[in-house]
């Protein structure tokens, strides 16, 4: 088989993360996609078959559950998220960990909720509507795609739903959190058709998910 | 310059202009025939039924997805069909009630369905498929499995792969070699939907970890499987599986991923997938299930052949036609319609074969390449 694979990394927090893990799978970038002044969005890598794109995180699932990329790597938030069904999460990379959570201003966020619903400033309108539905609470999501803590306090929201990692971002705009949602961490995520029809597609897994178990142990 | 919105299709729905619609048909026929030479007879259900004898035929069918209307005349709920399956199970139940089994019907047709995602976009489809009513045995899946390759062959699939799968298999384990409280069940059900190695320890099933990894070709994966395989739990099936694979190894790639589950609603102990090369996507799938209302075993699969089609396309070159002048004789014209030839003929002075898509002219009773 001659068609190249294309491999789709998220640009951001778990880039830095991802790359030795990738390498050790044998999945090394060429010297371009470190030139800062380099604009291109494709790179060629030492696997002559296989290139790279890098994209929002968001769209490294929609690139791999559409087929266009057969492999990638992003976070359990977007997959969760997105929910796409010809996606597969086969490996917990154990990198980039940090959790979905709730938050609300330290004095409550009842001033802005309404007689049968909350109001809800997020990225991830989906996983916001599930969570709370499944404590019987009808969940009105405004997206912003970021710089959430900004809308309890000029009253776009009463609470947000986003990641947290240290904490430190939520302290400072005068925000407590409250509920955690789930654990995230990054993914090895593959196309499901690519995965059972193409075996190169499987020996990547299979080299991912084998360095993984090392590292466990 | 204005656009008259009217004229635009919705979302999900699409025209087929006369090539694709040239091999469509003949790769409708194609499989249609493939099926009629095994001995499945063809059925053709309503376009409309009523919504609850769709809804209730088998386990998983969801109404909430079909055009739904009220009929003036019953004042019952109506469906425009989804899934013609269920109304082969209908047939079956009732007018065929009778008939000896096993049962093999055949049908072909469209569906729709009222949303989609964006994954596919298409709000209609052509579905094609057989069904073999009154059996669910290995002999049975095997046939089934075989007929479904030969199928998309004769339709011009090639580089077919298929998948099997066991779609009851937590169930099965849940029950007692890897227990599971009832509330887990669905977590982990849908983590092992996502393959989703970190999720599924979240959900506590930690125990079902290996079947993420008995994926893949089915010689190895069949015996990473037997070797997870708690308690002889599995062991019928695993047999069942082998035997199936025995049965079609050479026609097609055979892999295996015991809990795949995607659009498996109703299907029972065995179920499988078909993919062909150079179509992204499953083109069908199959496998035993009960017809409900019936004390019915069944087994069967139905193909959704557009992105064959879409594939198809590119191959496909222009067909030969003889274009026939004003004056032509027609006895001539009629004797190479009955030779097999395409003619078009003209209707005024200024029709132009070549413009027609003619590649012949019929001159002199005889005819010539353009």
């Amino acid at each position: 088989m001659t068609t190249p694979l294309t491999f789709a990394v998220p640009k951001g927090r778990i880039l830095d993360e991802a790359l030795p893990v990738m390498a050790r799978a044998g999945v090394v970038p060429a010297d371009a996609f470190h030139d800062k002044k380099d604009r291109s969005l494709s790179f060629a890598t030492t696997r002559e078959d296989m290139r790279l794109i890098r994209v929002r995180a968001f769209d490294v699932a929609t690139f791999v559950a559409h087929g266009a990329a057969q492999v990638g790597i992003v976070g359990s938030d977007v997959i969760e998220e997105f929910d796409y069904s010809d996606l597969y999460a086969p490996v917990d990379l154990d990198i980039g960990h940090c959790h979905l959570s709730v938050a609300e201003p330290k004095e409550g966020a009842e001033s802005i909720d309404g007689a049968s619903h909350i109001r809800v400033a997020t990225k991830y309108p989906n996983i916001t509507r599930r969570h709370f539905e499944a404590q019987g609470i009808q969940a009105e999501c405004v997206k912003l795609n970021g710089a959430m803590e900004l809308a309890p306090s000029l009253g776009l929201a009463g609470r947000i739903v986003d990641l947290v990692s240290t904490g430190a971002t939520l302290k400072q705009n005068g925000l407590v959190e409250k509920d955690k949602i789930v654990e995230i961490t990054a993914r090895l995520i593959v196309n499901r058709a690519a995965l059972k029809t193409d075996p190169r597609v499987a020996a990547l897994v299979e080299a991912f998910r084998a360095n993984a178990a090392q590292d466990a142990d | 310059m204005t656009t008259n919105t009217d004229d635009l299709l919705p979302v999900g729905l699409s025209d087929r202009l006369p090539r694709e619609a040239a091999i469509a048909t003949h790769a409708m026929r194609a499989v249609l025939g493939a099926m009629d030479s095994h001995g499945y007879d063809r059925v053709r259900p309503p376009l409309v039924e009523f919504e609850k004898s769709m809804a209730e035929r088998m386990d998983g069918v969801q109404p909430r997805k079909m055009f739904r209307f009220v009929d003036p005349v019953s004042l019952r709920t109506m469906a425009l069909r989804s899934d013609m399956t269920v109304q082969v199970g209908r047939i079956a139940a009732t007018s065929l009630a009778a008939a000896p089994r096993p049962l093999r019907l055949c049908y072909a047709g469209e569906v729709a369905t009222i949303t989609s995602d964006q994954l596919d976009p298409a709000r209609q489809r052509l579905q094609l498929g057989a069904e073999l009513i009154g059996n669910d045995t290995v002999a049975a899946a095997a046939e089934v499995v075989a007929l479904a390759i030969e199928s998309l062959e004769a339709a011009g699939a090639t580089g077919i792969s298929v998948d099997f799968t066991l779609p009851d298999l937590v169930d099965i384990l849940s029950a007692k070699a890897m227990p599971l409280d009832a509330d887990q069940i669905a977590a982990v059900r849908g983590e092992l939907d996502t393959k989703d190695a970190g999720g599924l320890k979240q959900a506590g099933g930690e125990a079902y970890l290996p079947l993420l990894y008995a994926t893949g070709d089915f010689d190895t994966a069949i015996e990473q499987l037997a070797a997870i395989d708690a308690g002889g739990a599995l062991t019928s099936r695993i047999d069942g599986l082998r035997a199936i694979a025995a049965r079609v190894s050479g026609k097609a790639r055979i892999t295996l991923d015991p809990t795949e589950r995607h659009g498996f609603e109703y299907q029972s102990w065995f179920g499988f997938t078909i993919y062909a090369e150079g179509v992204r996507g499953a083109l069908g799938r199959g496998g035993t299930y009960t017809i409900c209302g019936t004390d019915g075993a069944a087994t069967g699969f139905s193909l959704y052949i557009d992105r064959l089609i879409d594939a198809l396309e590119e191959g496909e070159g222009r067909r030969d036609a003889v274009f026939l002048p004003l004056d032509h004789n027609a006895n001539a014209a009629a004797k190479l319609r009955a030779e097999g030839w395409r003619t078009v003929a003209a209707l005024t002075e200024a029709d132009d074969g070549v413009a027609l898509n003619c590649s012949h002219i019929l001159e002199a009773d005889t005819v010539r390449s353009y």
